[in-house]
């Protein structure tokens, strides 16, 4: 059943650019990477010069971060705002389905596009370092997986907070202008106190509070989608 | 008529949909009021109201979109407090106005409804072949006219070959054209599919041609319910005749005992069985009056909704 409530999500946002976005948000960070390594290629190469595919990860990490705090409130954005433009809302809730797994597959849709954007970073860094030359033999494996989906786990209050804002209003530009600040919030996180939410994706790049900021977005992320989901659950429907 | 509906209807109560004590309670302001619905299997009930009046925030409720501060709601014979899923598969709804993806094809709308319900493909053509879509299906229904969303929305509602149809002011906003085609399609549908349909209006005028039996709503109180037949007994109709020498005539008829009074375009006479209209027409031609018009006065229907919802003006 909720496979085919997942597939349903899936198909509304058919020709809404949403999978585009997906491909649009990884590839963007690393053609910008491609960017900067062509214009100055010596001189990454040679401050780099011991750990290359480690000076790669961090030129990458720091933009992936930005670009997935935009990205989560955009997708999440989307998904709920074909119900809203629709007047979706009272057809898909008169359906006998339970309203905790409509919202479940509203959340799982967003989480799982993220998910997807985060694995082609990945592919396309590790496509990206190879091209560059740097040792095939050489790849730090867990360094690419943290540096890829540790930010992804530690957003998770994001991604909830923007699902539970894109559901509730209709006009999207509420969800939307709180995602943008959230975003600027982000890029000054380094100067914010550790336990400020904001910071956790930047925090998971380094190794000291990794685990504790990983650990802090998890909880708080399910934590913060539990209430999303009571409050989806109990709302009326206009 | 109540009692043989009792018998061929679902639940303990003998109805297939019924609230008791329905009250909705939005920002301390109460919009529906202890409303007792009563429907039977098989009928086309009319549910009217102003706008305004509590219509749509009812109907909510029936398919539970919005809680009820107070009251039960049972559909055929179940608690929708407490079964609601099972209850929902047998009902197909269409609120206000159409729900739909814009940016999908008419086709992909209902593929989404259909997996959604787990209903075999078929129904898809089905569907779309009763309200007459099948050569727009393939069309992103951001282009299809108001009347076509609107049968698009119908189609859906009839995916899951529900027992009861729930369409909230289905000819909103429709041409002439689309509303003949709308009343024409909800027409046939009990005899087609054996469904049970409530339907809410504004307009008594549209209801009367489809409805079996009615429930009237005004600031959010069921103000009158019974069958449309009984609605039309309270009309008190009367014969309007347009003829030469109306003062005249008026006298005669008086003189032999009609209860014949003026009227701006000659006189009136109450509506009683065709042979006494016809003695009194025969009467009056014979007395050389030159018969202009016999016709039935039809605004009384509304008058009695206007008196009935206390609103006086327009709806």
């Amino acid at each position: 059943m909720f496979a085919r409530l997942l597939s349903v999500e899936f198909m509304k946002l058919r020709r809404k650019g949403v999978f585009a976005l997906a491909v649009i948000g990884p590839l963007g960070v690393v053609l910008l990477q491609a960017v900067n390594y062509g214009l100055r290629y010596d001189y990454l190469t040679r401050l780099y010069a011991s750990d290359p595919w480690g000076g790669l990860l961090g030129q990458v990490s720091s933009l992936a971060v930005s670009a997935l705090f935009i990205g989560l409130a955009l997708i999440a954005s989307m998904s709920a705002g074909v119900e809203h433009t629709a007047g979706g809302w009272k057809q898909l809730l008169a359906l006998p389905l339970t309203r905790v797994r409509v919202f479940a597959a509203k959340s799982a849709t967003t989480l799982l596009l993220l998910l997807g954007s985060c694995t082609l970073l990945l592919v396309l860094t590790l496509a990206m370092g190879l091209l560059l030359g740097f040792e095939a033999g050489e790849i730090p494996m867990a360094k690419l997986l943290a540096t890829v989906y540790l930010p992804y786990i530690a957003a998770m209050p994001f991604v909830a907070l923007q699902i539970g804002l894109s559901l509730t209003f209709g006009n999207q530009a509420v969800p939307m202008t709180v995602g943008t600040l959230g975003l600027v919030v982000s890029m000054f996180a380094v100067f914010l106190p550790d336990w400020v939410p904001y910071g956790w994706p930047g925090q998971t790049l380094e190794a000291a509070g990794r685990w504790r900021a990983v650990a802090g977005g998890a909880v708080g992320g399910l934590l913060l989608l539990a209430a999303g989901c009571g409050w989806f659950v109990r709302r009326d429907v206009s | 008529m109540d009692n043989n509906r009792r018998e061929r209807s679902a639940g303990d109560s003998g109805w297939l949909l019924e609230t008791t004590g329905l009250t909705k309670r939005l920002g301390g302001k109460t919009v529906v009021a202890d409303v007792g619905l009563r429907v039977g299997e098989g009928d086309i009930y009319g549910f009217l109201g102003p706008n305004g009046a509590g219509k749509t925030t009812t109907i909510r409720m029936l398919l539970g979109l919005a809680k009820p501060t107070r009251g039960h709601i049972k559909v055929f014979g179940r608690s929708l407090a407490k079964e609601r899923l099972e209850i929902l598969r047998q009902v197909g709804s269409l609120v206000e106005y159409p729900s739909y993806y814009g940016h999908l094809t008419g086709l992909e709308n209902l593929e989404i409804i259909r997996r959604l319900l787990d209903a075999p493909k078929a129904r898809i053509y089905e569907a779309l072949a009763t309200v007459r879509l099948e050569k727009d299906a393939g069309r992103a229904v951001r282009g299809y006219s108001l009347g076509m969303k609107q049968r698009l929305g119908i189609a859906a509602a009839l995916l899951g070959h529900p027992r009861l149809l729930v369409l909230d002011e289905p000819t909103n906003g429709l041409d002439p054209a689309g509303i003949q085609e709308i009343r024409e399609l909800i027409k046939s549908l009990p005899a087609q599919r054996g469904v049970t349909i409530l339907l809410s209006s504004h307009l008594l005028s549209e209801v009367e041609l489809m409805a079996t039996r009615v429930g009237i709503i005004a600031a959010g109180k069921l103000v009158y319910q019974d069958d449309i037949a009984r609605l039309k007994q309270r009309t008190a109709g009367r014969i309007r005749l347009s003829l030469s020498e109306p003062e005249l005539a008026r006298q005669r008829l008086l003189s032999r005992g009609y209860d014949a009074l003026p009227d701006e375009r000659g006189i009136t006479v109450p509506a009683g069985d065709d042979r006494m209209i016809a003695a009194a027409v025969a009467d009056l031609v014979r007395e050389s009056h030159q018969i202009y018009r016999v016709e039935e006065q039809r605004s009384s229907l509304e008058s009695v909704f206007l008196e009935i919802t206390g609103t006086g003006g327009s709806l």
